[in-house]
């Protein structure tokens, strides 16, 4: 007798994506975490056009990270075309990275997974039970969507982040601004990494055997940014190689192409980013994981929401020492470098609130895009999620229908995963 | 008088419509408290999908199953809009309309096999009746508010037609288009977004959409003075709006 276990449309994820387990007798026969996002062909879009399109096409592919995509595509073709920005560029861009995670981080912890741990549908059912928590997080997560709107232009699909720097820099006045609400909050920012340090996190999810993968920060300090991957298996690869690391493949139950590299699932985000850099965290959010009572590393993919929680606080701390050596230096008015035109290739990677994401653009003599490629963390990490299903089933046989398919929705949504970016739709051959 | 019930859906997109919603920090719980929200998956589980007074739906019709959703969703729902650039236009994923979707599936997977049974991205009219649009990529906070407390009164919402380089007068943006001859899609794109892109010196990428009317051979004539081909600029006012009439332009 074959059992079918189906979640049609997984909610409070970013996306549309569905989960379908087949047992057969005491056989798991399949675990597959679909995703039914329509294809939107990107990589084909940014072929042909000049590399002044692309940032803002490419922003396109998803919303909560579209500050991802951009930096990291602006990066990616300064890289091709040689550009060096000013070390006022480099803390602007710093900042708006601390934004976007600080507004994603709060939107998954307390709005999409929360609620799995409390027995509500919505973070709108807590409301009236933790009118302070979600009066918190709604004001944390404002906080996240300010310095966006301040840096980026636009606190989704930012437009003033270009090739070269900025089109516009923000003044002193506003950046004590945001400089006076990250400190008024951040006490609120410790407390969530309690709050979610305090849940409990059913162990049955444990995977003991993934690999975890982060970029490696340049300097002694942790960082969303990076020139080398690392893994938990102790490969260091340069970002110019990531193919190695993330190589794709077409699977027929999904409009995301997986990454497995030498066949392996593994697992980026913010779980992989604490286990091998946790100890180079600032000061508090240090202080705040060591007391979280979670020892790391750890294997328990549920504990992704509390690494989004500390990453969080890290994000208020960083976020106030750019804006501080920002206002040391004195703010400038600054137009982008000027770029010349040359044909090249150019690697980006970064760290995203989901996971590391790559983009590679090769350009011509006249800076038109004749290949581009887009890896996403949810692409990554489709294949170990089904691992996690995989091994949660095995773990747990007897358990009724309804049962397992809360436990994998929760597990799915650990991930954070956006469905969106991951069917972006990238280059690669079939398999 | 019962709380309208209201479904907020996405079909293929970026999702950026829906967090415009999220994102309303301060008016999203005073929001919900006046409204009846049944279905609004990306926030929240359990949903009701029997009736709606008012759906808004984000994404562009890519896939069949796109289609069946609006379809089933408009059955249900007495009024129907359109939010976001996609929805209104079909967006982005529009721009490579004119290109057949077994040359897409060649360069993007490496098989001409139709796997995931993709069409062309189209815009929410092209399937189903739509009563009102609000378009931007993303839709503008003030004017998603402003549009729900229309609806809330029981109006549709309207907004006014100008070019973004209304708003612009109102910023006192210098112009970029003819002091820097900078490609800027201001004069033939629906405004509302107070200039985002100029305000910052960043010429308009066009998000809104064409305005209604819009005179695309004067935009096209100045930017070709500046040194831009009219072949870039074809292709840069589709970005957004496949469906614009490039006729006047080429």
């Amino acid at each position: 007798m074959t059992r079918t276990i189906k979640v049609d449309h997984l909610s409070r994820v970013e996306g549309h994506g569905r989960i379908v387990v087949e047992i057969e007798g005491n056989t798991l026969k399949r675990a597959d975490f679909n995703i039914f996002e329509g294809p939107r062909f990107f990589e084909a879009l940014c072929v042909g056009r000049p590399y002044q399109d692309v940032s803002m096409m490419v922003s396109r592919i998803c919303a909560i990270c579209s500050v991802g995509h951009k930096l990291t595509s602006v990066l990616a073709l300064e890289n091709a075309l040689g550009v060096k920005v000013s070390p006022q560029t480099e803390l602007l861009r710093d900042l708006l990275f601390q934004g976007m995670s600080i507004e994603s981080h709060v939107l998954h912890t307390y709005f999409l997974a929360l609620p799995d741990f409390l027995g509500a549908g919505s973070a709108i059912e807590l409301a009236p039970r933790f009118p302070t928590e979600v009066k918190l997080a709604l004001n944390m997560k404002k906080l996240g969507n300010t310095i966006q709107e301040l840096v980026g232009g636009r606190a989704i699909h930012p437009i003033n982040c270009v090739v070269g720097g900025f089109g516009r820099i923000p003044t002193r006045e506003e950046l004590l601004g945001v400089r006076a609400t990250l400190e008024e909050l951040l006490p609120g920012a410790v407390k969530t990494v309690e709050l979610f340090g305090g849940l409990a996190y059913p162990a049955q999810t444990q995977e003991p055997s993934t690999t975890y993968v982060a970029l490696e920060p340049e300097g002694p300090e942790f960082s969303f940014f990076g020139r080398r991957i690392a893994t938990s298996k102790g490969k260091v690869v340069p970002v110019e190689s990531y193919k190695e690391i993330a190589d794709e493949r077409v699977v027929p139950h999904s409009s995301a192409k997986h990454s497995l590299p030498g066949g392996e699932p593994y697992f980026t985000g913010a779980l992989a980013r604490i286990n091998l850099f946790g100890d180079r965290l600032t000061p508090r959010a240090k202080s705040a994981m060591d007391a979280a009572g979670v020892r790391f590393p750890s294997t328990n993919t549920l504990h992704n929401n509390l690494c989004q929680a500390i990453e969080n606080l890290y994000s208020f701390e960083r976020a106030l020492e750019v804006i501080d050596l920002l206002l040391r230096d004195g703010v400038h008015a600054e137009e982008p470098v000027e770029v010349k035109v040359r044909a090249g290739r150019g690697v980006a990677a970064t760290e995203v609130p989901r996971g590391t994401l790559y983009h590679e653009y090769v350009l011509d003599d006249a800076g038109v895009v004749t290949y581009a490629n887009v890896i996403t963390p949810t692409a990554q990490n489709q294949a170990n999620v089904e691992k996690d299903f995989r091994s949660y089933i095995e773990r747990s046989p007897g358990a009724p229908d309804d049962s397992i398919a809360s436990n994998l929705e929760m597990i799915a949504r650990a991930y954070d995963p956006c469905i969106s970016c991951a069917a972006h739709l990238v280059e690669v051959k079939r398999t | 008088m019962a709380k309208p019930r209201v479904g907020i859906f996405g079909l293929t997109s970026c999702a950026g419509d829906q967090l415009v919603v999220v994102n309303l920090e301060d008016e999203l719980l005073d929001i919900v408290g006046a409204i009846d929200l049944r279905s609004f998956i990306m926030a929240a589980s359990h949903p009701v999908e029997d009736e709606f007074d008012v759906a808004l739906v984000e994404g562009s019709v890519v896939t069949g199953e796109d289609e069946e959703r609006v379809k089933d969703i408009r059955a249900k729902s007495k009024l129907l809009g359109a939010i976001g650039t996609c929805a209104v236009w079909g967006g982005i994923p529009g721009a490579l309309n004119h290109v057949g979707r077994n040359t897409l599936y060649q360069a993007v997977y490496g098989t001409e096999e139709d796997l995931f049974k993709a069409r062309e991205a189209r815009p929410l009219r092209d399937v189903v009746k739509v009563d009102f649009s609000l378009s931007g990529c993303p839709v503008e906070k003030h004017q998603l508010v402003q549009a729900l407390l229309s609806l809330l009164h029981g109006d549709l919402p309207s907004f006014p037609t100008v070019p973004v380089c209304q708003d612009c007068r109102f910023k006192e943006n210098v112009c970029l288009l003819k002091t820097k001859g900078q490609l800027c899609l201001g004069p033939v794109t629906a405004g509302g977004c107070l200039a985002r892109c100029p305000s910052h010196n960043i010429g308009c990428e066009g998000c809104h959409g064409p305005l209604d009317e819009v005179n695309f051979a004067a935009e096209a004539a100045l930017l070709e003075e500046k040194g831009l081909p009219r072949e870039r600029i074809a292709r840069v006012v589709r970005n957004f709006a496949h469906q614009a009439d490039l006729a006047r332009i080429m």
